[in-house]
């Protein structure tokens, strides 16, 4: 039975199936290909203004969702990941500014200090036992109300503008229309996914995340410290991300990564990740952000009205992870009724 | 049975665990052997999860002492305690249903090679030793060690983590109510695993409240009442019938008490 064709096309169409990141590249192709042919003469693909802004609107998104990828998988949430994003510029900018740190120092500065704001977080989380829901929720008031403090409601300018430096953060990819935080996210993203599919510190973070650590924990996993390493890298990635988008655009404010705690996890589960840990890649959150991006910029150019791209981020967010659960049903052998049978 | 001369794998000396003026356990002793099932019996409330925190390193004893190999330890932690050779199961932890069976079978001690820091997994070698230690265990059904926890049945998963000990050369392995809800079939796959493990010299505490399903594995019933051993049953010296008696005996008695 199981040579006959049929059941071997089942097994293929169950293995692509169980591929996370299929379901968002189907809809980056969908998206990609609607807007180039309903733009007219504008085009998107074929358009590399659009698809400079498309970039750079992933990038800012993509870059906060890897860390809150591995955060969750893990089996935690990050809230704060806005207000840490604008904080990094912010401290780093300030620095700059009224001390006259080089730009270096300020990099480092900012890059440690969104870090300490992950830790922070961590701890309480861990040792103390405040839901992380909580303890990132008053994060991300408390960091907010440091970026003002810091800003004093003005934007903060890069005042270094052409040092290698910048170049190397923020200047476009030579040869093309792309600047280099896209290239920074799928370089880390890449790292990133490979860290957790290939290594021991990946297993760990993925069984960190079943039962609140219960399985690793008795299997003799570090979840706390493993956790922890998580908050840090989801507090850093989104001061790096808030950085390099100073570096491009060369100029921060408090207002800098408004919502994008929110649109990180839409770009989470969209790309498949499980909002009750222990499942997830960073590829498909990176595809999730390409998505939003796109959305963005493509709704504007076949001239759907701007107010509704929130309506349809709040679909996306919804059918996505009603899908995900459908096909989670599927994989578990198909015996509830599903959609597809 | 050489099982009397031989080194206990576990030892309890006099163990007891408090809670404020409340004890969990009081006075307990007990000893399993290399090769050797011991049943551990006894309703909500006996002391029989208290016994098993203290044997994987949960909690530590308030009193008296454990001893691995006839010396005596002190499990700061789950990890220390499995670093001792205990590997216990729980009946909702043992398995992580969204990774793969190789994934579970290595959690927390993984194959890996150091890259500048980096400890890179082994995937191919531990999928390899997975797939044949769960042929060891009768997981036949079984099509490949990459496919996910969540297709295996209950029963199935059980048996994916004793099969975790034996090659991990455990020496002890705590199962903690390894049948609840499971069918006949099922329950017979997990029994077959318990005695692979057996076959292969490890010490095994089968906790349980029902003593119908300890009674088919074990060597050696303990029955706990109100955080004491209230009887210890050798198999061999009693029938199966005649076990079965003692057992609703002693069970009418803890009920008489209890109430």
């Amino acid at each position: 039975m199981s040579d006959a064709p049929a059941g071997r096309a089942l097994r293929v169409g169950r293995r692509l199936l169980r591929q996370q990141e299929l379901a968002p590249a189907i809809a980056i192709v969908i998206l990609f290909l609607v807007f180039e042919f309903r733009s007219g003469e504008v085009g998107f693909f074929s358009n590399p203004d659009l698809m400079s802004s498309v970039a750079a609107l992933t990038s800012s998104v993509g870059m906060v969702s890897l860390g809150v990828t591995a955060l969750m998988i893990s089996g935690e949430f990050d809230l704060s990941v806005s207000a840490t994003f604008a904080l990094g510029p912010a401290i780093m900018g300030w620095l700059m500014r009224e001390w006259g740190w080089h730009i270096l120092a300020g990099l480092f500065a900012g890059l440690a200090i969104v870090a300490l704001i992950g830790l922070i977080n961590g701890l309480i989380t861990t040792y103390i036992g405040v839901p992380s829901f909580i303890v990132t929720l008053g994060m991300l008031f408390a960091v907010t109300s440091w970026n003002r403090i810091i800003l004093g409601g003005f934007p903060v300018d890069l005042i270094e503008e052409e040092g290698t430096v910048k170049k190397i953060l923020g200047a476009d990819i030579p040869g093309s229309p792309i600047a280099a935080p896209f290239a920074w996210m799928v370089g880390i993203g890449i790292i990133l996914a490979f860290v957790l599919w290939r290594t021991q510190y990946g297993n760990w973070t993925y069984a960190a995340g079943k039962y609140g650590g219960g399985v690793a924990r008795a299997m003799g996993v570090p979840v706390l410290r493993v956790k922890l390493t998580n908050f840090v890298l989801a507090g850093l990635l989104a001061g790096l991300a808030g950085i390099l988008q100073f570096a491009d655009f060369g100029s921060s404010s408090v207002a800098s990564g408004i919502d994008i705690n929110l649109l990180a996890i839409v770009a989470v589960v969209v790309g498949g990740t499980s909002l009750f840990g222990a499942k997830g890649t960073v590829i498909g959150s990176m595809l999730g952000a390409i998505i939003l991006g796109s959305l963005k910029v493509g709704l504007i150019v076949i001239k759907v009205p701007s107010e509704y791209y929130l309506g349809l981020v709040g679909v996306l967010l919804v059918v996505s992870a009603g899908l995900n659960a459908r096909v989670e049903a599927l994989r578990r052998g198909g015996t509830t009724s599903t959609l597809f049978g | 049975m050489s099982t009397e001369t031989a080194t206990p794998v576990v030892e309890l000396a006099n163990v007891t665990r408090r809670y404020g003026k409340n004890y969990a356990v009081r006075d307990a002793s007990l000893a399993i052997h290399p090769g050797e099932v011991v049943g551990l019996v006894g309703d909500n409330g006996a002391g029989k999860s208290t016994i098993v925190k203290m044997i994987s390193g949960y909690i530590e004893p308030t009193a008296g002492t454990i001893k691995v190999q006839g010396k005596p330890v002190r499990f700061g932690s789950p990890r220390q305690a499995r670093a001792a050779g205990i590997e216990t199961v729980y009946q909702d932890l043992a398995i992580v249903d969204e990774m793969a069976l190789w994934r579970n079978f290595f959690l927390g001690q993984e194959l890996h090679r150091n890259l500048l820091g980096i400890r890179y997994l082994r995937v191919k070698e531990m999928a390899r030793i997975c797939d044949e230690h769960l042929a060891e265990v009768g997981l036949t059904s079984v099509e490949s060690s990459h496919q996910t926890a969540a297709t295996l049945s209950g029963g199935e998963r059980q048996s994916l983590a004793i099969s975790r000990a034996i090659h991990f050369d455990s020496q002890l392995l705590v199962l903690d109510e390894p049948v609840a809800a499971l069918s006949v079939r099922e329950t017979r796959r997990v029994l077959e695993a318990i005695e692979a493990a057996k076959q292969n010299d490890l010490g095994v505490l089968y906790i349980d409240h029902n003593m119908d399903h300890v009674l088919p594995a074990a060597d050696r019933i303990v029955i706990m009442h109100r955080g004491t051993i209230s009887r210890v049953v050798q198999k061999g010296d009693l029938t199966v019938d005649e076990l079965s008696d003692a057992v609703a005996e002693s069970g009418t008695a803890a009920a008489d008490n209890g109430g």
